[in-house]
This record gives C-alpha cells, structure tokens and sequence, in this order.
C-alpha cells in the first residue's frame, strides 16, 4: 500500500535532533517527520516514541487530533482548494466539483496512483484573488472552471 | 494529612467539616449526598468530562453570584454553599442526558440514567453512526494508570474517539481487560475461553491457577504485575478463590495448633 517505505536514517536524522526522552518534544518531531515523509509514517512513529519515551498511543492522538499531521501517503501534487468566504462566493465549489471529477477522487483524498491529494481548506488569505487554489504551497488566484485540468497537469 | 486545614462548608443546608484539598464530589459521597456521575472512579483523577456531576456554588462574599460547576473537579472552600439539587441543575442534567442519548440511543446504561431524569427518547437528532460510547474516557485514563498507555483518544470535536494506535492491536496493551471493566456502557468487547483472551485484535493466552486450573490472567499481564510488584510470578499465579481458601486454612490450622483460652474456637468459612 504504502509508496514510500521508511528510510531509518532518515527518521533516526529527525530524532536526533530532539533529546532522548524529553515527551515535550512530541509535537516538534511529528511536525519534522511529517515535513520529510509528506506524512506520518506508522514505522517512523514508532521510532519516536521510543526515543522520547512516550507511549505510542499519545503520538497516535497528537497526529489525528492536529490537522496538519496526516497518517496516509500524499500525493505528489497536494491540491487545496480555498473553499473560504470569498472563494465560496466566487465558485469554489465548482473548482471542487471540477477536480473530484477530473481525479475522481473525494476531497481529503489521494488519487491512488499517489500523483494528486485534493484538499479543501477554509481560507488561505489571499481573498482578495478569490477563487484560490494551491498546488504544492503555490497559489493560483482567479481560476476559472474548466481550467483545472490543464493546471494540475502543468504543476505536476 | 493531619497538618491539612479543616474547611467549614454547607451542602443543601447542612454544614460539614472537611480536610482543605477535597473536592464538593468527595465531601458529599462521604455524608451520603447522591450527586450522579459517568465520568468518575474513585482510583482515577477526576477530568470533568460528562459534566453530569454540576452543582450550584455560592458563597456569602460573592454578592449573591452563583455558578454551575462540576463538583468533581471543584476544591471546597471555607463559607462555601453548595447546592446539589434544584431544578435549574435538574434541567441541565437533563440536557446533557437528552444530548448523551442523541448520541448512543442504544446504550442501555444511558438508557437508564436518562429515564431517571424522565426521557425516554431523545428530543435531538439521532447521530448517524451507532456508537455506544460516551467519550468519558474511563478506559483511557486507566490503562494510562494501570501504567501501559495502550489505548488513547483520537480524532477531536465529532469524530474524537477512542481507538488503538495506527489501528493495529496495541503493542502495550497486556490484556488487563480493565478498560472494558471499567466502561460504563459495555462498549469495549473482549472473550475469555479457557485457553485465550481476546482483545483489541489481541489474542493473549491466559495462565492457568497451580491448585485449581481456571485461567487466571493472561501471560502478558502476569509478567507485567510480577515485575511492577516485584515480586516473583508464582505469586500471582493462584486464581482469588484459590488463594483465600488458602488462607482460610492457614488461620484455621494456625487457631487449631493453639490452645484458645475457652475452648476450641470455630472459624466459619
């Protein structure tokens, strides 16, 4: 299932950064493995808590209760589609409607070829080029239905 | 405890003496006032989570301000005047039941305590997905004190849940089965057979009594209490019945080898 199967050097380079059993550090290291993996890797997460000495059942609720940590592979190209006041009223639903059709894939999700996540989130702050999408953490301001095909195969 | 300093307070109109520290909860299970509770156990550390346990405080410097607050969590202090029954509290246990049966109209235990408060259905939405648990994180906090930590919260707002980490059977779980004791609406399932137990995935193989041959404890959890004891693991592995019939005969045996003044001295199983 999974694409990416966990490089303990890797993970063993972010642990050592964080003291060995300091449990404050919890959050730092699960924001640093999600950084380098794209998200948080079951094998990687076990590797922490027993650096930092704390339950893997904590670690477990600390990543599902913060939306920035994810438990499954993203996509290469991770969609966000603002779906916020502004972008609302300017048709970000059909953005949404338009993409889940074109990956066919539910937002939240990962098409599973793992090329695209499509996401949608409540405001990314740029509402002033309403309706926003990102790809990969680069905003596309007014886009236009019907553009979102050629737009994510440009950011891929 | 006994430097502790000795509080004055009053509960529904009558005044008790208790030791600084308590909370409201405890000096009123003491003197046998009734306050309902789902979240609370007597080995654990209160958290505050099912709120039915709101009383109404005041006191006589607060001109005339009061407040709802969980008598749980609550230390009492000196003048305080606690009401633990009227019909404002009355309508908020009732919302908070109406609330818990919207979201586990099958829990029977829940079923129960809210017929107690005169609701036989619920006035909100039914919750889509059947759960039958009640959030208040018993099972959590003692697997957390048992000192395993196997089981935690997950998710927050409407999908929290308790669940194992990565939703694999849990590698710290010792097959205690405390936190499906300790649930108060049943909702954590495990299986005895004579050989296994199984749950959350697990299937752990249980230790059998020396004198009498029923399962005991599982393996895992015979190591685990051995070592947090100290204590060599035959100790533990006499089943409870066993292991008072063994004492029943040791004080017996040892009043027998006596001579008891005025006689021989029965002792009574």
């Amino acid at each position: 299932m999974t694409k990416t199967c966990v490089d303990p050097k890797k993970a063993r380079k972010i642990l050592d950064r964080y003291p060995s059993g300091d449990g404050t550090s919890l959050i730092h290291a699960l924001q640093d493995i999600q950084a380098e993996f794209g998200y948080v890797p079951c094998e990687a997460a076990e590797l922490l808590c027993e650096h930092l000495s704390v339950p893997i059942s904590k670690a477990f609720s600390a990543a599902t209760f913060y939306k920035a940590f994810s438990l499954e592979p993203k996509g290469d190209v991770v969609i966000r589609v603002c779906t916020g006041t502004a972008c609302h009223i300017r048709g970000a639903q059909t953005l949404v409607d338009e993409l889940c059709s074109i990956l066919n894939v539910a937002p939240g999700k990962t098409t599973k070829d793992l090329k695209f996540t499509l996401e949608t989130v409540n405001c990314v702050g740029a509402c002033a080029m309403a309706p926003v999408v990102s790809l990969n953490g680069e905003y596309h301001g007014n886009v236009q239905p019907g553009t979102m095909s050629k737009k994510i195969r440009g950011g891929k | 405890m006994t430097n502790n300093k000795t509080i004055n307070l009053e509960i529904d109109g009558r005044f008790f003496q208790a030791d600084e520290g308590m909370t409201i909860l405890e000096v009123a299970r003491r003197e046998g006032i009734e306050i309902p509770t789902l979240c609370q156990h007597d080995a654990l550390e209160p958290v505050g989570a099912c709120r039915l346990c709101l009383v109404e405080i005041t006191h006589p410097n607060w001109k005339g301000w009061k407040g709802l607050v969980t008598s749980c969590l609550y230390p009492i202090e000196e003048g305080l005047q606690v009401t633990t029954n009227n019909p404002e509290i009355h309508t908020a246990r009732k919302t908070l039941l109406d609330l818990l049966l919207a979201r586990c109209p099958e829990a029977t235990y829940i079923q129960k305590c809210a017929a107690e408060y005169g609701i036989t259905a619920t006035s909100f939405k039914k919750r889509e997905e059947e759960t039958t648990c009640i959030l208040c994180g018993l099972c959590v906090r003692v697997c957390a004190a048992k000192g395993c930590n196997a089981i935690g919260a997950t998710g927050r707002g409407i999908t929290k849940g308790i669940a194992v980490p990565f939703r694999q059977p849990p590698p710290d779980c010792i097959g205690c089965a405390s936190c499906a004791h300790i649930c108060p609406t049943d909702t954590i399932k495990y299986t005895d057979t004579e050989d296994l137990r199984k749950i959350w995935g697990h299937k752990f193989k249980m230790v059998k009594c020396v004198s009498c041959g029923r399962p005991v404890m599982p393996e895992k959890q015979l190591e685990f209490e051995a070592a947090k004891a100290g204590l060599d693991a035959k100790y533990l592995t006499t089943c409870p019945q066993c292991s008072q019939d063994q004492t029943l005969a040791t004080v017996q045996s040892s009043f027998q080898s006596k001579t008891v003044p005025g006689g021989s001295l029965e002792v009574a199983r």
